[in-house]
């Protein structure tokens, strides 16, 4: 009977509030209503107004609008967003339409290679992982889709001038880009729901189609982007002459590049992080072992993709340069040359996470670790390499400091911050990064091939010889022509390349068969590793802010880069440390909103709605419970609701 | 008591994201505005034309971004030290004020050996520099190993102030400031006074514009 009467309860408290929060609303409005129309007290002695207010209401709203209608029509170039200003606006709803579109692009690019492995191996593991990434995508996009029409009705509204420019430009490939937004959307949600309901090979080839179209997209939308930066294809007042040089101007090429992999060095990083939480949540060693390896994977995906992400960034480089020296000099030497010591920072962080992750992942594997004794040298190896690559060039000094340097670049710290120098740390840094991720390959594993020594010995002195080249590159960059140096980054990026590639092919066929020495335990790792993750999350999302920053506000006090100037009162750039403020503020939002992501994509995991055990068999439940339980037979009707049952 | 694990994981974003804004605020803190326009008296006198020229050449020219003055070893640009006195070795028989010119609205035209092309046409976006304020870079350069005899009237090849007459190619710029002439020799750059209060009431954002 309690039952019964809760239920009932539960029905009315729903309407009840909406008609009382309605009466309510019509309360308040009718209270502020009277109040505007109401006689205002006069005291007795005073001189009373003539004019009764109604007629002069009306009086002062014709004059508003006649002056309204003799005003001609003027275009707004610009309008103002309160309190924060429309710059800040517009930066941070592009950034986090960025952060989440980069997200949506990323995880079907690995999901679908995770898919295929495991159609190919016919390992169900891999294709519970690849759904499991995949489960992320949906939430995800919707929040992309509001972003970028946010960010749209901000440009509009804000800096409609530039905006309608922009429009005139590319008005072209709006058209395409819409129908493929539309692909997307249906090939995402297909892929989705449609998991394990096709035959394997036409669920896979829908995998393909979502990120060629989601490829087209990014394509179609850097165009706009990297057209403020090096515009081309217009003549010197921005009139359109070739729409194709618009698109293909000298930094589209390099921006997709650049972005493609950094969006699945992201997306693997978050996906990781969301394994991470799950692992941290999980109650059963089964739960833990799944997610530790889904982190594993997820993080391994990231660090691969980020290991030739600052060659991808020597091109853009290096094209921005041959698009404007002045540009170029702004970025390296101007007044955006400190960033990049933020950023060095940043990636010294990631590194070093990332390493730290690799060496406690060789706990997982049983019995003693001869090869963790190596850490140490790497370790050293890598905060070497950070600290050359953090050492500005001008160091930050009192006068009296400065006189007695003889400059503002200190006499022996000066020669680490030039180009020769950084080029050569973060190539090391990536050398000892695949050193300890092939130590940690090899953990629990003795080659028993026939020419295992032999193998080792080459190993070994494609590594060396890479190292040396690097080294030896990097110091003889200090004894030429700039001309000259700029290219020695070349050999260097292609000796670290090579011997990549090549150590990893040896060290493919030199482990087949290898003995074990013992299992690999997943799940069983320090939960630290967890939070290290979520740490490596947090900075490469901070590193697409920041990086964001600089490709953006590169141009200065120009919308379109010598085409059309900003004249807004935010043409002047910011403070590095403002920028670092705003680019902070956005990376928590987006970690509020991607916690909302992951809590809805948990909830696909919760056990459906049981009623509580007190239950009573009534027709009328159907009702009441809907699709989760209402129609099946056998089961036991709620007689009241508790919550649910976890 | 135990954190909860939203709690630890909110700690550790707060703290890594702080901690990166942190390390933005230990680096230099430039607010860069853009360039003001400006308006140049036509009166001015050679040596204010080259102090002048030097704050146009640190600020809106952004040319102190690539060039150097008096640095040597491995350059990206050259070194603009002594400029002058190299013309009639670079540029046989062209004047200092032609050469100048043309490196300035012409600069891929000549490319100092041992250079790459990199310059940009320094009278068009984004830089964007008036004629009068090319000719007043045109009387610093002339001051740098030589002697600036440039004013407000010359005219060379790629401009022609109201009134003058333009110049003939191969012609020596008019208001006889070619080299060797001793029309209006002034006193080197060093020895010029400040000379921000000559401009017009309408540049006196100047002042502002050109601190560096």
């Amino acid at each position: 009977m309690n039952g019964t009467m809760n239920r009932k309860l539960a029905l009315v408290l729903g309407p009840v509030t909406g008609v009382l929060m309605f009466a309510g609303v019509v309360l308040i409005a009718t209270f502020l209503t009277n109040r505007e129309y109401a006689q205002p007290y006069r005291a007795p002695a005073a001189v009373v107004d003539p004019t009764p207010r109604v007629e002069g209401v009306a009086a002062e709203a014709a004059d508003a609008e006649a002056k309204a209608k003799a005003t001609p029509y003027a275009e707004a170039e610009y309008r103002q967003f309160p309190v924060i200003g429309s710059r800040v606006a517009v930066w941070a709803v592009s950034q986090l339409h960025l952060l989440f579109a980069a997200f949506v692009l990323a995880v079907p690019l690995f999901a679908i290679i995770i898919e295929i492995i495991g159609y190919k191996t016919g390992d169900l593991r891999y294709d519970r992982l690849a759904h499991e990434f995949t489960k992320l995508l949906s939430v995800s996009f919707s929040l992309t889709a509001t972003f970028g029409a946010f960010l749209t009705f901000l440009l509009i509204a804000l800096y409609p001038k530039f905006t309608n420019y922009l429009m005139s430009v590319f008005s072209p490939t709006f058209l395409p880009y819409v129908l493929l937004f539309f692909a997307e959307a249906a090939f995402l949600y297909t892929y989705y729901y449609g998991w394990g309901k096709f035959h394997p090979l036409v669920h896979i080839g829908l995998g393909i189609g979502l990120n060629l179209v989601g490829t087209g997209i990014m394509l179609i939308a850097n165009s706009w982007l990297t057209f403020m930066t090096s515009p081309a294809g217009v003549s010197d007042t921005g009139a359109l002459i070739s729409l194709y040089d618009a698109v293909y101007n000298f930094t589209w090429m390099p921006i997709n590049i650049h972005r493609i992999i950094a969006n699945v060095a992201f997306g693997g990083s978050v996906a990781a992080a969301y394994a991470a939480f799950k692992f941290l949540q999980a109650e059963t060693d089964e739960e833990r072992a799944h997610y530790d390896w889904m982190g594993y994977i997820g993080n391994f995906v990231a660090i691969l993709a980020f290991l030739p992400l600052p060659f991808a960034g020597y091109w853009l480089a290096k094209e921005i340069y041959a698009f404007s020296q002045t540009l170029g000099l702004t970025m390296m030497g101007g007044a955006f040359s400190w960033l990049f010591i933020i950023q060095a920072v940043l990636i010294g962080n990631l590194f070093l996470a990332a390493n730290y992750y690799l060496w406690l992942g060789m706990g997982r594997v049983e019995g003693r670790q001869p090869l963790q004794k190596f850490i140490k040298y790497l370790l050293i190896g890598i905060a070497l390499c950070f600290a050359i690559w953090a050492t500005p060039r001008s160091i930050l000094a009192t006068v009296s400091e400065i006189r007695a340097m003889g400059g503002s670049t200190h006499p022996m710290l000066g020669f680490l911050g030039v180009m020769s120098a950084k080029n050569t740390a973060v190539n090391i840094l990536i050398l000892t990064t695949f050193m300890s991720f092939l130590l940690y390959r090899r953990t629990g594993k003795i080659a028993t091939v026939a020419w295992a020594k032999t193998g080792h010995a080459a190993q070994l002195t494609i590594f060396a010889a890479a190292a040396f080249i690097v080294i030896f590159l990097g110091i003889y960059g200090y004894f030429v022509e700039a001309t000259v140096r700029i290219g020695l980054s070349v050999p260097q990026v292609s000796s670290v390349l090579i011997a990549m590639v090549s150590i990893t092919i040896i060290d493919v066929f030199l482990f087949r068969r290898a003995k074990m020495t013992g299992d690999v335990r997943w799940g069983k790792i320090p939960p630290i590793s967890q939070y290290v993750l979520i740490f490596i999350a947090v900075t490469f999302t901070w590193l697409m802010g920041l990086m964001g920053y600089v490709r953006s506000g590169l141009r200065q006090h120009w919308h379109v880069y010598g085409v059309i100037r900003d004249t807004s009162p935010d043409a002047f750039t910011p403070t590095l440390g403002f920028a670092t403020q705003v680019v902070s503020v956005t990376v928590l939002i987006f970690f509020v909103l991607i916690g909302f992501v992951f809590w809805i994509t948990s909830l696909h995991d919760r056990p459906d709605f049981v009623p509580s055990a007190k239950t009573v068999t009534h027709p009328g439940a159907d009702v009441v419970l809907g699709g989760a339980l209402g129609h099946q037979p056998g089961i036991a009707r709620a007689s009241h609701f508790e919550g649910r049952t976890q | 008591m135990a954190v909860p694990l939203i709690g630890r994981i909110g700690v550790l974003i707060l703290a890594s994201t702080a901690f990166y804004a942190y390390v933005g605020q230990l680096v230099p803190q430039n607010e860069v505005q853009p360039p003001q326009e400006t308006v140049l008296r036509t009166d001015l006198t050679t040596a204010e034309m080259v102090t002048t020229g030097r704050q146009i050449m640190d600020a809106k020219g952004l040319c102190f971004t690539c060039h150097t003055i008096g640095r040597s070893g491995a350059l990206r640009f050259p070194d603009l030290a002594g400029i002058a006195g190299r013309v009639s070795e670079r540029a046989p028989g062209v004047t200092d004020i032609e050469y100048f010119a043309q490196s300035l609205y012409e600069p891929d035209s000549f490319i100092v050996p041992g250079f790459n092309p990199g310059m940009p046409a320094i009278n068009r976006p984004p830089i964007g520099l008036t004629d009068q304020e090319i000719l007043c870079v045109i009387a610093y350069l002339q001051s740098l190993g030589g002697t600036p005899t440039v004013t407000m009237q010359t005219s060379h090849k790629y401009y022609t102030p109201a009134g003058a007459a333009p110049v003939a190619p191969g012609e020596a710029p008019a208001n006889g400031a070619a080299p060797g002439q001793k029309a209006a020799p002034v006193a080197p750059a060093a020895a010029a006074p400040a000379k921000s209060a000559q401009l017009k009431p309408q540049a006196a954002h100047l002042g502002g514009a050109f601190t560096s």
